[in-house]
């Protein structure tokens, strides 16, 4: 799979159980249908998250290609006090997220109360 | 069905041309249907497989499902091993293929072989050999293209009836009764044009659906373990995914119809599969023993019919069949997402994927077309060397063709033994002397691999 | 005349080309028992290649278990020198009651259970046990019909002429075996 913004093949990471494909020139993360919910485990934050969902028509960054279905990704905000711009997959294979989106995501949902998923995605990018 | 297709081609070629032109559509539409069975019976494996993207795999990368196809061979006593695939799907299904006794292949999806347990995936295989020792996929393969054949015609004809507002008849309707008898002719053809695919489809579907419960019972009766296919089924049907390669025509193939979201009010009639439900409900019902007799039984009970499933040969078996017990293996539960891990692992070892593990921890999986031979570790920060020598090797050879004496002095002179040190207990990948890639599955256990490039033998420390 | 010495002509034609047919399907069928046969032979040398694999792994897992694995030991000899049918069926059935035997108490040694190489030779015992019963099974079959086939009217004649003999079931009768529940996983 090739990275959607510098085309370059994608490296997959694994740690404990939790697998994300990353691009090394870039810092992005392709995560498969399913496997952020799979990330966050299960909890009602978890399902406000997901709802928060929203397609951004009005925005002016350039739209990227999908790296499974090679067609043009939709950009959605999402997040429950502050709106990230990512972008989604309109067959569902998947969610883009450019450097450090995800992890901003994650920070203000107050799902994650123990930071397992945090502290589990800054040991994987701990330098 | 046959019959269907001949009198479509007659209709319509009379309709057209109806001095002698029957005869000639009938040609046509056999023309069509023999080029079409030729087609696929000499490539009709190959370019489904492929279609579904099925790559196939060795003993090494899944012994238990290797192993299975191997004993369900055995027990369907057929002289040949079918070779084995597995399908990058999540959705749970498989399929048997391939017209000639010495060329057939077994394939299944990943979805399937994350799903089961042993005794569950010997009733699919055994299912699927069943279809290949019944010949189905023969008749699958034939009768297949026979409804393609027809709906192809049927389209064509249709079609052009209704573009052209029929100028060129004017000229060639010469009396007027011959006029009117040719309205009726073309009328009839256009009727029988409609009907013809809804008819052969409606067959064909009946076949198929027939073909099904025929090889769940000798599937059965390979195993001797009918709650192994019956759970099987069951977990299967749980599921709401659809494969993404399979279609129509090519439905009849599978395990369990690969399309379900497409719910039909006439699905009863134009089903490939019987409800999933009802073949449950026939398995578990079989209570004396897994002969054709205890199927057929069980069947008439469900359905609350006569009709026969088993052709007289397998009725008339009188001996009784005990039911095996059930294997230790418990039914897998572990968690989803373990099971996705490995069979992602499964697949990407297939496609070539180098396993890197850090020294911190975090498993690193490097796509063949990765093209930067060192790589820093994200979590870490060390520099992990990318064994990318084989890519190298790859373009060089194509370049330059080297002489096969240096070849075999390089060979002589890397005699000394190689040792490679496990590092974990999942896949892993490192080079051999010679450049080729090395894969260890989680399951090897053997104290040495030999490079299938150059034959050396590597010493692997656990 | 010239009629009944044709109709003559033509029966013992047909009497020469039955027999050559009988006498054909006969040694067919004879060769697929045979072939059944080495079949079933290919799996039990499987199985005796592998035992020692298990023994040695299990052995620095299961040091109260001597007996057991010992057995498995013993029993394999036993099934490597047996010669004729019955004598290797019994022999067989025998390695087969030790075998389910030690799966049995693996389930108390956890730390064997996860072992990565118990696992494979584990999953490749288990696909031959399997890969036994199935083809003795095919072999049964084909010894019934090889048997129904030499003792039925009219083949029966033919194979009494040519001394085709019936051949032995592979270990239905062995009591062992009998007894012991199959190890399947």
């Amino acid at each position: 799979m090739n990275c959607p913004v510098c085309r370059e093949p994608m490296i997959v990471l694994e740690l404990d159980e939790v697998e994300i494909d990353h691009c090394i020139s870039c810092g992005g993360i392709w995560l498969d249908a399913g496997e952020l919910e799979l990330l966050l485990g299960d909890s009602v934050e978890k399902n406000k998250l997901l709802s928060s969902f929203e397609i951004d028509k009005t925005t002016k960054e350039k739209a990227r290609k999908c790296p499974i279905c090679l067609k043009k990704m939709q950009k959605v905000l999402c997040g429950i006090d502050k709106k990230v711009l990512i972008d989604r997959c309109r067959r569902n294979d998947g969610l883009w997220f450019d450097l450090g989106e995800l992890e901003e995501i994650i920070k203000m949902g107050n799902f994650d109360k123990d930071k397992k998923v945090l502290n589990l995605l800054k040991s994987m990018f701990k330098k | 069905m046959g019959l269907c297709l001949i009198f479509l081609g007659y209709v319509i070629g009379f309709s057209i041309y109806p001095n002698g032109g029957g005869i000639a559509g009938l040609l046509i539409a056999v023309v069509i249907w023999f080029v079409m069975s030729l087609v696929s019976y000499f490539a009709g494996d190959s370019i489904l497989l492929s279609m579904s993207g099925a790559k196939e795999i060795t003993h090494d990368i899944h012994p238990q499902l290797f192993n299975i196809v191997e004993e369900m061979k055995i027990a369907a006593n057929l002289p040949f091993m079918p070779r084995v695939y597995i399908i990058d799907d999540p959705a749970p299904n498989a399929f048997a293929t391939g017209t000639k006794p010495g060329k057939t292949s077994i394939a299944v999806t990943a979805g399937l072989l994350s799903r089961l347990n042993r005794d569950e995936l010997q009733g699919v295989v055994a299912h699927e050999m069943s279809h290949i020792s019944n010949r189905d996929v023969l008749f699958v393969t034939f009768a297949g293209v026979l409804l393609g054949s027809v709906v192809l015609i049927s389209e064509v004809f249709l079609r052009s009836m209704f573009y052209s507002s029929g100028s060129s008849r004017r000229y060639r309707s010469g009396g007027k009764g011959g006029g009117q008898a040719q309205l009726i002719i073309i009328a009839v053809a256009i009727v029988f044009a409609i009907l013809a695919p809804i008819l052969a489809r409606i067959l064909y579907f009946a076949l198929s659906r027939r073909r099904e419960y025929l090889a769940d019972a000798s599937g059965v009766r390979l195993t001797r373990y009918p709650e192994g296919l019956a759970s099987a089924l069951e977990s299967i049907s749980t599921t709401d995914l659809n494969l993404a390669s399979a279609n129509k025509v090519t439905a009849p193939m599978y395990i369990v119809n690969p399309l379900k979201s497409e719910g039909m009010p006439l699905s009863d009639l134009t089903s490939t599969h019987p409800p999933i439900s009802e073949r449950i409900k026939i398995l578990r019902g079989m209570s004396q023993g897994v002969n054709y007799l205890s199927y057929q039984k069980a069947f008439s009970l469900v359905k609350g019919q006569v009709s026969t499933i088993i052709p007289a040969s397998g009725r008339k078996e009188s001996e009784i069949i005990p039911i095996r017990k059930a294997s230790v293996e418990p039914k897998k539960e572990q968690s989803q997402k373990k099971g996705a891990r490995e069979i992602g692992d499964l697949i990407r070892a297939i496609n070539k994927y180098i396993f890197l593990t850090c020294i911190c921890g975090l498993k690193i999986k490097v796509p063949p077309d990765f093209n930067k031979p060192k790589l820093n570790c994200p979590r870490c920060g060390h520099e992990l060397e990318v064994p990318l020598a084989e890519l190298a090797a790859i373009t060089t050879a194509v370049g330059s063709v080297i002489p096969k004496e240096t070849e075999q002095k390089e060979k002589q002179s890397n005699l000394e033994p190689l040792t490679y040190k496990r590092q974990g207990k999942g896949w892993e990948s490192f080079l051999c002397s010679c450049g080729k890639l090395q894969q260890i599955s989680p399951m090897f256990s053997g104290s040495q691999v030999v490079c299938n490039n150059c034959e050396r033998k590597i010493e692997i420390i656990n | 005349m010239g009629i009944l010495l044709v109709v003559i002509l033509l029966i013992v034609v047909f009497a020469v080309l039955f027999v050559i047919g009988v006498f054909n399907s006969l040694v067919g069928l004879r060769n697929q028992v045979k072939n059944a046969w080495s079949q079933i032979d290919v799996q039990l040398k499987r199985r005796h290649d592998l035992i020692p694999n298990l023994v040695e792994t299990a052995k620095g897992y299961m040091v109260h278990e001597r007996t057991t694995l010992e057995n498995i030991t013993k029993a394999r000899s036993t099934a490597m020198g047996a010669q004729s049918v019955g004598d290797k069926a019994k022999a067989e059935g025998a390695l087969s009651g030790a075998m389910s035997k030690f799966f049995l108490v693996v389930e108390n040694y956890p730390d064997l259970k996860a072992n990565q190489n118990f696992l494979a030779v584990q999953e490749e015992l288990a696909s031959t046990e399997n890969k036994i019963a199935f083809s003795r099974q095919n072999y049964n079959d084909q010894v019934l019909f090889f048997n129904n086939k030499i003792q039925m009217f009219p083949s029966n004649t033919i194979a009494g002429m040519f001394s085709f003999k019936s051949e032995e079931f592979f270990g239905v009768e062995g009591q062992e075996e009998r007894e012991a529940p199959k190890v399947k996983f």
